[in-house]
């Protein structure tokens, strides 16, 4: 018996996905937790596993479509079934449980006696009830059930395309209902109402520029994608609900900047890299162990203290990813070595830039970071929004060489050295100034004291 | 241009419609057919140049059934005809010039180039078209015969075809209907013993007597020596007069047993002419005359229709040798000029494509002015 | 003649009004056909008129289409203004040397001398049981030849006004009517759709000067959900359709074209516009029909306004069958445009 997978719900407000990127084609042996392909929800891109073993018997999705969840994208065939057989398996096209079926063939009361009737032509009765629907007739062309275009070029109806050109929307992720998976005008006005299909990225990518020129700006406007509302209601909530207050410190980078050069120097033959923010993600979880006020949840009626430090970083995505940022959460950080962050961090990171985070890779931080500090921003100091249900964020500038004032042998002098902003964003229902500026010293003085990260 | 009020011929004294007519008229008939030889022969030279295209089918030998009818017809009888046309318009007073530029798909031709060989038109001298569908002109002919006796005018129709179109039905049905409503129009058949390649004797039933045709819709009869532009004109002298004023029985309503359509005799009505003629060339410029023999062609030669009316002048005295080759060198000079006019006019413009598809235009059509032979002064309505 | 619900007028009576009206004020008009006169025409559409204009102007015509229509050509080159009936256009095969190489192509030939301001008008298209022969349709076949011009007209007021017009036009008009429809309008607003009544269907009272022009389309019934363009008789079946869809909630538009030539593919393009969807319904068969002919009209004008491919309804591709349910089921019938515009409209 072939087995089918269907399109998951991989996060709760998930209503249909894109299939990205197959990861498998057919013939392929998988395995349970085998990656099968890239999955595109509302929130992000996320790896669809394997949940049964077998081979890929057929891909019922061309890469780009989107179909609602619960459709059927993928035949695997069980051990001893053909593939060819597997293929032939007849699934369901029907759409998510909870969806509307399309309009039902009209009910016919007397006409349905006699569907083959043609109805007598030279006599209009305006009571006559609407004549039954009986098989299709040579001329018109039936209209299949709703399903993928079975390969190659999108297919969509002309007024289809130009009306999703006015509405900025990207071809490959909208559900065609037409014959063959077409895309009709009514699936491009749903995209379009349900901002389920975001502009594709660098579709217009500028031509290079040869020359100085006139200078044109294109006004546009384009349909919200999934993940830019998501990011817009969030925040939105949070800065209308969340009362945000801010507590600044600057932080002495030198020593650590010393420190990691040395522990780079010497960990390169490993292959690591320690980066400022593994020392920072560490620092933050050290710091919220000694408050663990900060390292809390607003829940209404009651605060949530966490048992333990969950450390959201916030992560940027590449345009030709659609853009956006996402949180990547690295878990019990408080009990994790800087290598063991590191390395966590950077996979993190590297997988929400590439094939997508996996829910739990987004879920439960307790506590967030967002960084600015790279180099080619240049950013020294910026205020974040509380990300929800965290009680502070902490907004980390760019260690930035600068004239400060240093005990030099015992006297206090301008010297060259390396500083860095740190700005702690607070839910002020959970946090109070002093508690906020308590934590900010720890925080300070565990990156101050570098050596205190390493044990 | 040779217009006559003839009256049927007074059979007792046997007088004829010719004897009545000028010197004047008779040079200017000679010359009429004498053009029209030379104006073919240009034509024939400037196809083969490739100066002419399409069909293209020679008038040589036939040409005192044309003159011969035309001169026996008021100058506003309306006449229409088959494709071999050339002739007819050159008698029925079309300007080499536009005849010729019409075949060489000029503007300056009586179509203005969209017409060509087949289709010679000329509004104001009631010549209603060459028709290159072999009887197609047929039911055109009745129709002005019909239009005639509907305006109740004292013209008569002549309506041209060849042998071939003897065995169309649009003729039949077109005789019929000249016969049932007695319209002023005659049939003439142009019978060159030829419908392209086919000898009449095995195309055409009776032909040893085509008075069968005639009879068969109780019409008038007549046949005539169609290389004798005289007798040419002396036939049809009597059968139009015998035509004009053709009334329609079918106008009074209700004695339909009374009608006689047998009417050989005097009472006006259509008649059915055959006018036994033969041409020199091929059916057109593409035929090789495989189907008869040069001898049987040498043999009309020696009775050229030209030939035989200058004899007849100089014989009766009416014109010299020399008066006669001044003409012919005449018809040559202005066959030679036709061709000039030709060469040097400008080709049908691309502009003229959509011009005169419609009369009441939409679209991309456009409407058309008349051609130059049509002048604003002399143009109709 | 005024009943109580307003007008009765049967489309036979406008053929016969607009001829009439024509003829008191052009003396150059004639008419004439087979049993058009003594027995007060074959259809009577021409009942009464020997009666007024007399022999001269109402002739009987022997069985001989080449030989009477090349007769109008002939006379509508002479001046006269023929108004040449065809017992049935099925009859006018046998004339087609004489009314499509002939009158179209006369002003062209003779540079504009001669033009060919002839009426040929008959019945047209099948339904009677009257088998193959007689069945036929025509549009498609003369819609393509340059020089002439061609109605289908659906009403008694299209009737009227389209046939006036036609008859003042300087070039060759075919009237293609239907013996269909010829008794349509008897029972007024009864033998029409509800879309058609208040007179919609009829020509105003006492209005010499009515005359629909050509090249103007009609929209018998405005919509929003798809365009349904046909002419004639198939206008009704649209109608039907119309009124059945309806009641699913597909709210058509149904445009009549009135005239082939010249096509108003403006008022055709702009429907389909508004409603992103096309059905074109014809009484031809499909090959090379005028629904071919408007289909890939409405794909050059519109195609980045459609949401499906256009779909063509047509006679079936065969002979007309005598057997009277077959017939019927061959024609462009209500139940195959209803289906067609469920399948356009992605509702089937």
């Amino acid at each position: 018996m072939a087995v089918t997978v269907e399109m998951p719900k991989l996060s709760d407000t998930m209503e249909e996905g894109t299939l990205i990127k197959w990861a498998v084609k057919v013939g392929d042996t998988v395995s349970a937790g085998d990656h099968l392909a890239d999955v595109e929800t509302d929130k992000a891109t996320m790896e669809l596993q394997a949940f049964d073993d077998g081979t890929v018997a057929k891909l019922i999705l061309d890469e780009g479509a989107t179909v609602p969840v619960g459709q059927v994208i993928l035949i695997l065939a069980e051990d001893g079934e053909s593939v060819e057989d597997a293929a032939k398996t007849e699934v369901s096209t029907a759409p998510a449980p909870a969806k509307e079926e399309p309009p039902a063939e009209p009910a016919s009361a007397g006409g349905s006696d006699e569907p083959e009737k043609a109805p007598e032509p030279a006599k209009p009765e305006p009571q006559k009830p609407a004549p039954a629907p009986a098989k299709p007739i040579a001329a018109a062309t039936p209209t299949p059930s709703p399903q993928a275009p079975a390969s190659g070029s999108v297919k969509i109806s002309p007024l289809a395309r130009k009306l999703a050109d006015e509405h900025g929307l990207d071809l490959n992720k909208i559900v065609g209902t037409g014959p063959d998976g077409r895309i009709i005008k009514r699936d491009v006005l749903k995209a379009a109402q349900d901002g389920t299909a975001r502009p594709s990225a660098g579709g217009a990518s500028a031509p290079p520029m040869a020359a100085p020129q006139a200078i044109a700006l294109e006004s546009k406007t384009t349909q919200v994608p999934g993940m830019r509302k998501t990011i817009a209601k969030r925040l939105v909530e949070s800065k209308t609900t969340v009362p945000h207050f801010q507590v600044s410190v600057a932080i002495n980078m030198d020593p650590l900047m010393e420190m990691r050069a040395t522990l780079n120097q010497r960990l390169a033959s490993q292959g690591i890299k320690l980066s400022v923010n593994d020392f920072i993600t560490r620092a933050v979880a050290l710091a919220a162990t000694q408050h663990p006020v900060i390292n809390s949840s607003w829940m209404g009626d009651t605060i949530v203290q966490h048992g333990t430090v969950n450390v959201g970083t916030a992560i940027s995505l590449p345009e030709e990813r659609g853009g956006g940022l996402v949180v990547a959460v690295c878990r019990d950080v408080q009990n994790k070595s800087m290598m063991q962050i590191s390395s966590e961090v950077k996979e993190l990171a590297g997988a929400a830039r590439g094939r997508g985070l996996s829910p739990e890779q987004m879920s439960d931080s307790t506590i967030t970071i967002s960084n600015l500090g790279m180099p080619q921003f240049g950013v020294t100091q910026f205020n974040a929004i509380v990300n929800p249900p965290n009680a502070a964020i902490v907004a980390v500038g760019a260690a930035i060489e600068k004239p400060v004032v240093r005990d030099v042998y015992g006297e206090k002098k301008i010297v060259i050295g390396h500083e860095m902003n740190a700005t702690l964003s607070g839910d002020h229902r959970v946090i109070d100034g002093a508690s906020a500026a308590e934590y900010l010293t720890t925080f300070r003085s565990l990156l101050e004291n570098p050596v205190g990260l390493l044990v | 241009m040779t217009a006559t009020n003839a009256s049927p011929s007074d059979v007792s004294n046997n007088s004829r419609p010719s004897d009545k007519l000028s010197d004047d008229q008779l040079v200017k008939m000679l010359y009429d057919m004498m053009l029209i030889r030379r104006f073919e022969e240009k034509t024939m030279q400037a196809y083969q140049q490739a100066k002419i295209g399409g069909f293209c089918h020679i008038y040589i030998g036939q040409e005192a059934s044309a003159v011969g009818s035309i001169s026996a017809l008021k100058d506003d009888d309306p006449i229409v005809g088959a494709y071999r046309d050339h002739g007819f318009a050159l008698a029925r007073g079309m300007h080499p010039n536009y005849c010729m530029a019409e075949m060489y798909g000029k503007i300056t031709g009586c179509a203005k180039g969209k017409g060509g060989s087949m289709h010679m038109f000329d509004r104001d001298r009631h010549m209603y078209g060459g028709h290159a569908i072999v009887g197609g002109q047929c039911p055109l002919g009745t129709g002005l015969g019909f239009s005639i006796q509907y305006e109740e005018k004292d013209n008569v129709a002549l309506c041209y075809l060849g042998d071939g179109a003897l065995n169309q039905g649009g003729f039949f049905e077109s005789m019929n209907l000249a016969a049932i409503w007695n319209l002023p129009v005659i049939f003439v058949l142009e019978n060159n013993n030829y419908s392209m390649g086919t000898h009449i004797a095995r195309g055409t039933a009776m032909a040893n007597d085509l008075s069968a045709k005639a009879q068969a819709f109780g019409m008038r009869y007549a046949e005539c020596d169609g290389l004798d532009v005289l007798d040419v004109y002396n036939t049809f002298s009597d059968q139009v007069a015998m035509t004009r004023n053709a009334k329609n029985p079918q106008w009074e309503r209700g004695n339909w047993d009374e009608i006689e359509y047998s009417r050989e005799g005097s009472n006006p009505g259509p008649a059915f002419v055959n006018v036994k003629t033969y041409r020199y060339q091929g059916h057109s410029m593409s035929d090789p005359q495989k189907y008869r023999s040069k001898d049987e062609v040498g043999e009309y030669k020696e009775r050229d229709p030209i030939n035989i009316l200058v004899n007849h002048l100089i014989e009766a005295g009416k014109a010299t040798q020399d008066q006669c080759h001044e003409l012919d060198s005449k018809a040559k000079q202005v066959s030679k000029d036709a061709i000039t006019f030709a060469e040097e006019s400008p080709d049908m413009p691309t502009e003229e494509m959509f011009t005169d598809v419609y009369a009441n235009p939409f679209g991309p059509y456009i409407k058309g002015g008349l051609p130059n032979i049509i002048t604003n002064e002399n143009s109709g309505e | 003649m005024v009943s109580t619900n307003g007008r009765t007028l049967q489309y036979r009576e406008a053929l016969r009004e607009a001829m009439e009206e024509e003829m008191r004020i052009d003396e150059r008009i004639f008419l004439m056909g087979e049993e058009v006169g003594e027995y007060n025409g074959a259809y009577k559409v021409s009942q009464g008129m020997l009666e007024e204009f007399g022999p001269r102007r109402i002739v009987d015509s022997p069985i001989s289409e080449t030989g009477f229509g090349g007769l109008g050509v002939g006379a509508a080159m002479y001046g006269l203004r023929p108004i040449i009936e065809f017992m049935s256009w099925s009859f006018c095969l046998v004339a087609a040397d004489q009314i499509i190489n002939n009158a179209p192509k006369m002003l062209y030939m003779s540079g504009g001398q001669f033009g060919c301001p002839a009426v040929f008008r008959g019945n047209n298209g099948a339904g009677g049981q009257l088998g193959s022969t007689h069945s036929w349709v025509v549009e498609s076949l003369f819609s393509h030849v340059p020089g002439l011009k061609l109605a289908v007209p659906s009403t008694p007021r299209d009737a009227k006004g389209l046939l006036k017009a036609g008859i003042r036009d300087p070039d060759p008009f075919f009237n293609l009517e239907s013996e269909r429809m010829l008794g349509m309008g008897l029972h007024g607003d009864k033998d029409y759709s509800r879309y058609q009544h208040a007179n919609k269907w009829a020509p105003p009272e006492n209005d010499k000067d009515f005359i629909i022009e050509l090249c103007k389309a009609d929209i018998k019934k405005p919509g929003t959900d798809c365009t349904i363009v046909t002419d004639g008789r198939p206008v009704h079946f649209a109608l039907e359709a119309a009124e059945a869809l309806e009641e699913e909630g597909i709210d058509v538009e149904v445009v009549d074209v009135r005239t082939y030539r010249p096509l108003d593919i403006e008022t055709i393009a702009g429907s389909v516009r508004r409603t992103g969807y096309a059905v074109v319904v014809d009484q031809s068969w499909p090959f090379a029909s005028v629904g071919a002919e408007v289909a890939s009209q409405i794909y050059e004008h519109c195609f980045d306004d459609l949401d499906n491919q256009v779909l063509r309804v047509h006679n079936d591709d065969i002979p007309a069958p005598y057997s009277r349910q077959r017939e019927q089921d061959m024609l462009p019938n209500a139940k195959k445009i209803v289906d067609a515009v469920r399948s356009v409209t992605y509702n089937a």
